[in-house]
């Protein structure tokens, strides 16, 4: 069930966006020039992290309402890149995608697994400049693990760890409870913890080549195989 | 005119408030991480020094500490610029006013642009 400490989490988070909007409103009064397309950025993103916790919400409360469908994992982390480009553009994040290979279709719910990807990407987005990785990039991508097949969102730094996710779990009603990779509340990375969650998946640390990151792990259905 | 040594972490903020500090004339510095400021603060030599306390792996305290170590650096005003809302540090404020020398706290959600130049202004050199 998701819970309190995320709405909590989810509020202290859309001050930022609101913030930024104000700022740069005034900004824009004083100077005469306003950076609209910057403004309607940070507005987007935080409409899709109230939408996608709302989605989180819903598959929580009702899963059987939610089917399940055979979904390329390429095409999501595609429709992931296209909804993250303005919010990367606004931080000066370069959005790389790596889909080497052919993978086959998996089930799973696209639209909780697109709103996943999307609210962990944006978190992600938000973080990277603070953190000062050598490269402002972030890779969203896919891979064959022994468990099935990885959707995830890496970058150069070694911060995302498992430990670190446990410990923000365990902190969410903190103001900060991932101080160790985000400035923030990091709720969009708890609203993709939750919907992943209600999915049945999970939000896993994971290494892509030589980045780090957080994905989930999709398990391939052998009939859709056979396709 | 003043040298500022800003410490925010957001990228997008920190952009705005350079943007309307140098348009009031300021000179400013921004840093994403408490390390980065403290490596700038030589190169920078800031008359006003505005912190987030809410930062990756350091907080702004830890920031102050460090900076507040140097002797060059134990007289120059900071204004604590952030997120946390003034009630959770109303325990803290003497060591925050006292301890590390901060002469203003302005809770971001409610700063405008306007009251931030204020604030520097009245720690500015001239008027200190």
């Amino acid at each position: 069930m998701v819970s309190q400490q995320l709405l909590l989490n989810i509020a202290e988070e859309l001050k930022l966006p609101l913030i930024q909007i104000a700022r740069q409103a005034e900004l824009g009064q004083l100077s005469g020039s306003t950076d609209l397309r910057s403004m309607q950025a940070t507005a987007d993103t935080a409409l899709r992290l109230l939408d996608n916790y709302v989605l989180g919400v819903r598959l929580s409360m009702e899963p059987h309402q939610f089917d399940m469908e055979p979904v390329s994992v390429s095409s999501v982390l595609y429709d992931t890149g296209q909804q993250l480009d303005s919010l990367a553009k606004n931080y000066g994040v370069e959005l790389e995608l790596s889909i080497a290979g052919r993978y086959e279709p998996v089930m799973a719910h696209k639209q909780g697994l697109q709103a996943a990807l999307v609210s962990l990407g944006a978190a992600l987005i938000e973080a990277l400049p603070a953190l000062e990785t050598p490269q402002l990039k972030l890779q969203l991508a896919t891979h064959r693990s022994r468990y099935g097949i990885v959707a995830g969102l890496y970058a150069a730094t070694d911060r995302l760890t498992n430990q670190a996710l446990q410990n923000g779990r365990k902190l969410r009603a903190a103001r900060q409870p991932l101080m160790n990779f985000t400035h923030t509340s990091g709720a969009g990375i708890f609203v993709a913890d939750a919907i992943l969650q209600a999915m049945q998946l999970s939000l896993k640390a994971s290494r892509h080549h030589r980045l780090y990151g957080l994905g989930t792990v999709l398990p391939p259905t052998n009939q859709l195989q056979l396709v | 005119m003043a040298r500022i040594l800003l410490l925010e972490p957001d990228r997008l903020l920190a952009q705005t408030y350079v943007q309307a500090l140098s348009a009031a004339g300021h000179q400013v510095v921004a840093c994403a991480s408490a390390q980065a400021a403290v490596m700038a603060a030589d190169d920078a030599r800031p008359d006003v020094v505005i912190v987030e306390l809410q930062l990756i792996e350091h907080s702004g305290i830890e920031f102050l500490y460090e900076f507040r170590s140097y002797t060059d650096w134990r007289a120059v005003p900071i204004i604590v610029h952030t997120h946390v809302p003034p009630g959770e540090f109303s325990d803290n404020w003497e060591l925050l006013r006292h301890e590390l020398g901060v002469k203003q706290y302005l809770y971001k959600p409610h700063t405008s642009l306007a009251k931030l130049k204020k604030a520097v202004a009245a720690l500015q050199p001239a008027s200190v």
